[in-house]
């Protein structure tokens, strides 16, 4: 009976290799839907295919899951149970947030349908990399100080925040100077740029976060009992990608050229 | 602590003049580094007026605990114990104190819309334009924005104070962010009342592009004074469903809780994700003034009737935002006064929810003469009408609790039934506004202004002034005086009834919404005059209503017990509330509304037998 136990326990992946698993299946997605989408541009199955990767994000990364949970104590003012409070108020938050991004998704069908503003398929898939990256990494750190092993989460973070910077840099530096069309160029400039910048002002607010907490991470702030900052901080990350998970094929990979 | 001994109120507003020089400035500074010339009015303000804001909340000090945690420092909850009147000034934690501070800024915006309504109405009595179109549009457009904000900030004043009472809990879910939910209505406030100062706007209150493009400078104080307030709406929203699902009291079940709460939990629901979405509609046009982006100008490709749908996904439920609440005050005040349980309270309490839920898919009757898509009218017609079904459900559960009940009329009581009867007016008044093929006729006619009043007259001005008569001696100890109270409704429902179903008669007759005049030759005047009068009742009746508070201030009648003999949790303590609310843990033992069953009981606190 405690054999089995023991077995089945050093079969199940540690949440590292399971990041990284999931890390591994969102990459190749990502890489399935960009060759997809220059060969047989089909957008149901790109809409699923962000269904697919969204849900994967939501369930392992943003640990969806913890909601539900039973509280381990019942007592209103013990840091457990406050955790599970401030967890859904996050949660509530994310809902509210990604009101504001579906907005903006359906307000890209309504006005350009099923055309796609002429932009750099190379700089689009390569910001996606850097995000996607930085989630796994952001989930490392998260995972890392669940262990209690500060040193690697600290590493971690670090890698995260400079790939979230890349991501800004590639698209407000490069994306933004290279566009055939400014933000006044008609609809089509209107949407893009605004898309992309309400989310990079949600990269932005998710570096500063990230930061804030890096340091105080750096400053002995946190224990593996209690980080409830880090976890706060890396789950918005997860939610910055995850919108990207559905603005980058709105933007890159759905539709057709204007004629 | 320094921060105490000044008023956080006057900080801030000091704040918000630095920060929107500083913003000013800001603009002014990037547009040189950016070798464009150096002034350009739009930008430097609206800038302005975001750096205001901004600064206005750190100046107040909502921000300091968030900071300081940044900082890597611990934020323990603050102790306010001795910071006496400065808390109602200040960034006070307490749900109490924040409510109370909700329901004085919602009563000033009330007054300020109230005041708009009378000198434009004054207008159209006289039919000689006194105020020039841009000044009659711009008191019209801010009578409607002005009124809308101040109704979302009273029901966020009457949810703040009431549901963490009713549920047994000692504070809401997030002090902190309770606390600038409501600082940030103030600066956005004052930003929204600016836009008279920066040349007005003329769009109604609905700002619909292209005219919103075009109008002048003020358009834009509008469009950021909502999308800041809208903040306020969703964070007090998530705050409110948080502290309903984490901090109910032991034993309180999902079908114990008090029939507001369930209203409230409702309004949250729409105010923490509709919101989202006129925030971001208005934010659209700001940017296609500011930037030139074509969203909503065909020319560039752009399309009108797009801001349409994003506006009224959240305008339409935002109606159920405003009477839900409402609506659960007369669930919950009418059983107290006729001794009987609530009838149906799972019906009702469903109800609730069906009205918000179906709220999300009837927008579209609103553009059915937009240019919409035609298909798309027939769902929304049919989605519209099945409103009535869980509105029906109420209407019938308030008259099978009065039935047979032991009536009493003591003011709240008066308001609740004037909120009954005005509201049927609206209700029965709205299917043929629904209804395509009347609704064709009807649009933009003075026939739809009396639907709407009616509506948010019975569905959330009678119920606000039922819940504060109510809930009065809670918060003050003293009980407002019941012989003006009664002045005060006998002079406001009347009135509210005389006015709208005048403003649905001229509808009929052919009266435009939105003009600032009219043929005298339609014979619309004597309407007019007597609509006119009417209103100024209403407006005197408020003044009812502050002179009482004013006189019951000092001398008002003493009221520390449970004078309505309710079973609701927070009457069976003391009032004026303690700090810290209920001292022994409460435990709900049976029913919510068992009003007349002997030996029934709803709370007892621990340790009670």
């Amino acid at each position: 009976m405690v054999e089995t136990k023991e077995l089945t326990q050093s079969r199940r992946p540690t949440g590292l290799q399971l990041g990284l698993m999931v890390f591994v299946i969102l990459a190749i997605l990502t890489a399935g839907e960009f060759i997809f989408a220059l060969f047989l541009n089909v957008w149901p199955l790109l809409a699923l295919t962000a269904v697919l990767k969204a849900g994967l994000v939501m369930y392992y990364y943003m640990h969806f899951t913890r909601l539900f949970e039973s509280d381990k104590d019942e007592d209103r003012e013990s840091f457990s149970y406050k955790l599970t409070t401030n967890r859904l108020g996050l949660w509530f938050f994310i809902l509210s947030d990604a009101f504001v991004f579906g907005g903006l998704f359906i307000s890209r069908f309504n006005l350009l349908g099923l055309t796609r503003p002429d932009v750099n398929q190379f700089l689009g898939v390569t910001v996606t990399s850097l995000l996607l990256l930085s989630s796994f990494f952001a989930n490392r750190a998260e995972v890392s100080m669940e262990h209690g092993d500060r040193s690697r989460a600290i590493r971690s973070l670090a890698v995260a925040i400079f790939l979230g910077v890349a991501f800004l840099a590639g698209v407000m530096g490069i994306e933004w100077r290279i566009a055939p069309f400014g933000p006044a160029d008609g609809a089509q400039g209107a949407i893009f740029y605004t898309m992309t910048g309400f989310h990079a002002f949600h990269v932005l607010t998710g570096v500063i976060f990230l930061s804030i907490v890096l340091r105080n991470l750096v400053r002995q702030r946190y224990s593996a009992e209690k980080h409830w900052a880090v976890e706060a901080s890396v789950v918005f990350w997860h939610f910055v990608d995850l919108v990207w998970i559905f603005f980058y094929p709105a933007l890159y990979l759905i539709g057709t050229l204007p004629k | 602590m320094k921060k105490t001994k000044t008023l956080g109120l006057l900080r801030g507003l000091l704040w918000q003049v630095i920060g929107t020089v500083f913003g000013l400035g800001f603009v002014t500074a990037i547009r040189v580094l950016m070798r464009l010339p150096a002034w350009k009015t739009e930008p430097a303000v609206v800038v302005g007026a975001l750096f205001g804001a901004l600064f206005f909340l750190y100046g107040v000090g909502v921000l300091d605990d968030w900071l300081k945690w940044a900082a890597g420092e611990e934020t323990p909850e603050h102790d306010e114990s001795d910071w006496g009147w400065r808390r109602y000034w200040g960034p006070s934690h307490d749900h109490k104190v924040i409510g109370i501070q909700y329901l004085t800024l919602a009563l000033i915006l009330f007054s300020v819309g109230g005041l708009f309504a009378l000198t434009f109405r004054t207008q159209l009595a006289g039919n000689q334009q006194f105020l020039s179109p841009i000044e009659y549009n711009t008191l019209m457009s801010l009578h409607g924005i002005v009124m809308i904000v101040g109704i979302l900030i009273g029901i966020s004043a009457f949810m703040n104070y009431t549901v963490p009472l009713l549920i047994g809990a000692s504070d809401m879910a997030f002090p902190r962010l309770n606390a600038f939910s409501f600082w940030i209505a103030v600066p956005a406030g004052i930003i929204l009342l600016s836009s008279m100062a920066l040349g007005g706007f003329d769009t109604g209150w609905t700002g619909y592009p292209p005219l919103s493009i075009r109008a002048p400078l003020g358009m834009q104080m509008f469009f950021l004074g909502v999308s800041l307030s809208s903040f306020s709406s969703i964070l007090s929203a998530l705050n409110i469903l948080a502290t309903v699902i984490r901090l109910r009291t032991r034993g309180m079940t999902p079908f114990r809780l008090p029939i507001f709460v369930w209203a409230a939990i409702a309004t949250s629901i729409i105010s923490l994700t509709a919101t989202q979405l006129i925030g971001l509609a208005f934010q659209m046009v700001m940017l296609e003034r500011l930037l030139g982006m074509g969203f909503f100008d065909p020319i560039k490709g752009g399309n009108p009737i797009l801001f349409e749908h994003l506006f009224w996904f959240y305008s339409h439920p935002a109606v159920y935002v405003f009477i839900l609440p409402g609506l659960g005050v007369i669930s919950e005040l009418l059983p107290v006064f006729v001794r009987k349980p609530l009838y149906g309270y799972r019906w009702v309490a469903m109800s609730s929810l069906g009205i918000a839920l179906t709220g999300f898919l009837v927008w579209g009757h609103h553009m059915f003469a937009s240019g919409m898509a035609e298909y798309l009218r027939e769902p929304f017609m049919y989605s519209t009408l099945l409103v009535a079904v869980p509105t029906g459900v109420k209407f019938f559960s308030w008259v099978a609790t009065i039935w047979k009940g032991k009536i009493s009329f003591p003011t709240p009581m008066l308001f609740v039934l004037g909120g009954i009867v005005v509201f049927l007016l609206g209700g029965l008044s709205g299917p043929p506004n629904g209804t395509i093929s009347t609704d064709l006729l009807l649009n933009n006619t003075y026939y739809i202004v009396g639907h709407f009043h009616d509506t948010l007259f019975g569905g959330y001005v009678l119920p606000f002034f039922a819940a504060i008569y109510f809930w009065w001696p809670k918060m003050t100890g003293r009980r407002l005086n019941e012989k003006l109270g009664k002045l005060h409704f006998w002079l406001m429902g009347p009135a509210m009834i005389v006015l709208t179903l005048l403003m649905m008669r001229i509808g009929l007759l052919g009266m435009r919404r939105r003009v600032d005049g009219y043929d005298p030759a339609l014979g619309f005047q004597p309407y007019h005059i007597v609509m006119t009068i009417a209103a100024f009742l209403i407006g005197l009746s408020v003044i009812v209503f502050f002179i009482n508070v004013f006189l019951t201030r000092k001398r008002g009648e003493i009221a520390t017990g449970n004078i309505w003999e309710s079973r609701s949790p927070e009457w069976q303590v003391p009032s004026p509330m303690p700090l810290h609310n209920y001292e022994k843990e409460l435990e709900v033992v049976g029913e919510p509304y068992d009003y007349g069953l002997p030996g029934s009981r709803y709370v007892k606190f621990v340790g009670e037998d």
